[in-house]
């Protein structure tokens, strides 16, 4: 028996699911090193903040009566970057409590997943960090010896990481390096610069995610630190400590490339990078506390749906002539 | 950046083997013959010719005539014959070509002489096939198709873009138009690709005209798992329930499939895709956006006219979105407010 069917009949293999799952294992490829160094510890950090958002997430589909699909990963994706975002030291139930925010509050009431207008990591983190500074900014020393049980508070020596110390306006006593190797105080997934640096070729490259606006991003964030050092030295240090410290690089290649809060044109997309990293380093200029970048993603993101426009108004709304 | 959609082709079972020919159903009548015309004829004649001999160009089902009337008042017109198939699956055009290139070579000839051509160019699927050709033929230029869907309108864009005036005719629309031309056979057969994975044996077949469908399928060898049936392409044809339906000289392939990709519809994400493979300018993205506004913006809904239902788009989209139908009900919208003169 013939069935009448719709058009197309060829699908491509690139599908939201496996844009997912890429960016989902590209961060969880971050946690590797930790896990080495301290421990299970980063796993539960990470395991408690993405089964809050799947507990979100299917809370959402019941009241709302839709059907929950396994398939539907973006959750997880939102759960590990505030695991990532933050330091491996707070209490668990902090990333909880930013999951939960940005589950319940900045991305399912405004229609779930390719809907939110912000980008929910972000305003997780942005939550908490408002709440909880003192909490989110207090780092274990990774240099003297400290023991992570796998839920308790744990035994370690605190110390300013190298944001807070430019911050300060002195020169953070580490190579810019040895800075690359991830081994400096930092939230969890944020320091392993390489590793970040070589997950974000290879989303790149698969074209899970566009280069342009993390290239915008970074751009801007070298450019305002080259000008305007914080601290007595050449503008190339700057620039080195600025880039390389705090969550700036994390941002830039897994924040700022995801596709629905960003903007949907190329040259809105380069404007878009370069508003937030200029913004970013606004706020660690003048800024209360030491990071900035998910602040300046927020605004980047209000500004998104503008950015559109303008270039469809300077291109033009009739779009580029046909040929006929 | 390169418009279209790039495709898994899947042409080498179906031209491994010769065409093949099915015998015509006896309830057909016998083909029309008429006097063959003189190697000097008129132009005027060649395209009486076309037009009485009932020739169908199988690149968009227009007859003949009627486009090479559209092409004498063009200037400096570049006649292109489109000797490939933009359908992955597909190989008819292709296997016509290789089986006669002369014949092709000598339709194209006939028709540029009927629409007062200035050059005359064969549009190939890969350089390969350019061996195909005869030695002596001079005065030929040959062009490669590129390897993204839908191929003929990216070459057509491609040539717009240059800002010169070409024409694009059938390759099995050239060899037809050889045929009344030189023997004074009018368009009676067509040569169709079997194929689809309902199908165990893929073939190129010779069809009278007319001949239902189900008679060309029997030469696939369909498997019994077959659920839909498609003609036309197997990217955007035509399903059908009806076997019994004729084949028409614009059918390049009837596909037999066991069964359809399903995927949830998800939400845009905003990757940009569609724009991209778009080969008409339209940005089927923002016509989404405006669809689900209450009363879209007819300006922002720009080029949904010049639609040609290739489903770029939906093939491309992440969120497996049906953008064709999107940009469909746009296009209604923007009608409608014409008429209404807004």
């Amino acid at each position: 028996m013939l069935k009448n069917a719709v058009p197309p009949y060829l699908k491509s293999e690139f599908t939201v699911f496996s844009m997912t799952r890429s960016t989902l294992l590209a961060q969880l490829s971050l946690l590797v090193v930790p896990i080495l160094y301290y421990g299970f510890r980063p796993l539960v950090v990470a395991g408690a903040s993405m089964l809050t958002a799947v507990a979100c997430h299917v809370l959402f589909c019941l009241i709302r009566g839709k059907n929950i699909s396994i398939t539907e990963i973006s959750p997880l994706v939102t759960g590990l970057m505030i695991a990532l975002l933050l330091p491996m030291n707070v209490p668990l139930w902090l990333p909880c409590i930013a999951t939960a925010f940005a589950m319940l509050v900045a991305r399912e009431p405004f229609g779930g997943f390719g809907r939110n207008p912000f980008n929910p990591a972000a305003a997780g983190l942005v939550f908490v960090t408002l709440c909880w500074p003192r909490l989110v900014f207090s780092y274990f020393d990774p240099s003297r010896a400290s023991s992570f049980p796998l839920l308790g508070a744990g035994t370690y020596s605190m110390v300013s990481s190298p944001s807070q110390v430019l911050k300060q306006g002195f020169k953070p006593d580490i190579l810019p390096r040895e800075m690359l190797w991830g081994n400096f105080a930092g939230p969890l997934g944020t320091t392993g610069i390489l590793i970040i640096g070589a997950c974000g070729i290879l989303l790149f490259l698969t074209r899970a995610a566009k280069p342009e606006a993390t290239l915008c991003f970074l751009g801007a964030a070298a450019l305002a630190a080259a000008l305007f050092p914080r601290i007595l030295c050449s503008p190339l240090t700057s620039v080195k400590y600025e880039l390389l410290s705090g969550s700036l690089f994390f941002c830039s290649v897994f924040l700022v490339t995801d596709p629905v809060t960003s903007p949907r044109t190329l040259p809105a997309r380069c404007l878009y990078g370069a508003f937030a990293g200029a913004m970013t380093m606004v706020f660690r200029w003048l800024g209360t506390y030491e990071q900035g970048a998910c602040f300046a993603l927020l605004l980047a993101n209000a500004a998104a749906p503008l950015m559109d426009s303008a270039v469809f108004r300077l291109r033009g709304w009739e779009g580029k002539p046909n040929e006929e | 950046m390169p418009r279209g959609v790039k495709l898994d082709l899947e042409k080498e079972p179906s031209l491994k083997e010769q065409v093949i020919t099915i015998p015509a159903p006896k309830t057909l009548p016998a083909p029309k013959m008429f006097a063959s015309l003189r190697k000097k004829a008129a132009a005027a004649k060649v395209l009486e010719r076309a037009r009485i001999a009932e020739i169908v160009d199988e690149l968009d089902g227009e007859p003949l005539y009627k486009k090479l009337k559209r092409f004498v008042s063009a200037d400096a017109l570049t006649l292109v014959a489109v000797c490939f198939d933009e359908d992955p699956m597909t190989s008819a055009t292709q296997a016509v070509f290789r089986e006669n290139a002369a014949k092709v070579l000598a339709g194209l000839d006939a028709a540029a002489h009927a629409c007062r051509a200035v050059s005359k160019k064969i549009a190939a699927a890969s350089r390969e096939e350019f061996r195909y050709v005869p030695k002596n033929r001079a005065g030929v230029e040959l062009l490669t198709a590129g390897d993204r869907y839908p191929a003929a309108v990216l070459l057509r864009r491609k040539w717009m873009e240059k800002g010169k005036s070409a024409g694009f005719i059938g390759g099995q629309a050239c060899a037809a138009l050889a045929d009344a031309v030189t023997r004074g056979l009018a368009q009676n057969e067509t040569v169709v690709t079997v194929a689809g994975n309902g199908a165990s044996r893929w073939v190129n077949c010779r069809v009278r005209i007319g001949t239902p469908v189900r008679d060309v399928l029997a030469a696939g060898k369909l498997l019994p798992e077959t659920s839909v049936v498609a003609v036309g392409s197997s990217v955007n044809g035509r399903s059908i329930t009806n076997l019994s339906e004729p084949v028409t000289a614009a059918t390049r392939c009837i596909i037999a499939m066991k069964g359809l990709p399903r995927r949830k519809t998800l939400p845009c994400v905003g990757c940009g895709r569609c724009e991209r493979a778009c080969p008409r300018g339209i940005i089927p993205w923002m016509i989404l956006q405006q669809l689900e506004l209450e009363e879209p913006n007819p300006f922002r809904l720009f080029n949904v006219e010049h639609c040609i239902q290739c489903e770029s788009c939906s093939i491309v989209c992440p969120s497996g979105i049906h953008l064709v139908d999107a940009v469909r009900r746009a296009e209604k919208i923007k009608e409608g407010r014409e008429n209404k003169g807004c």
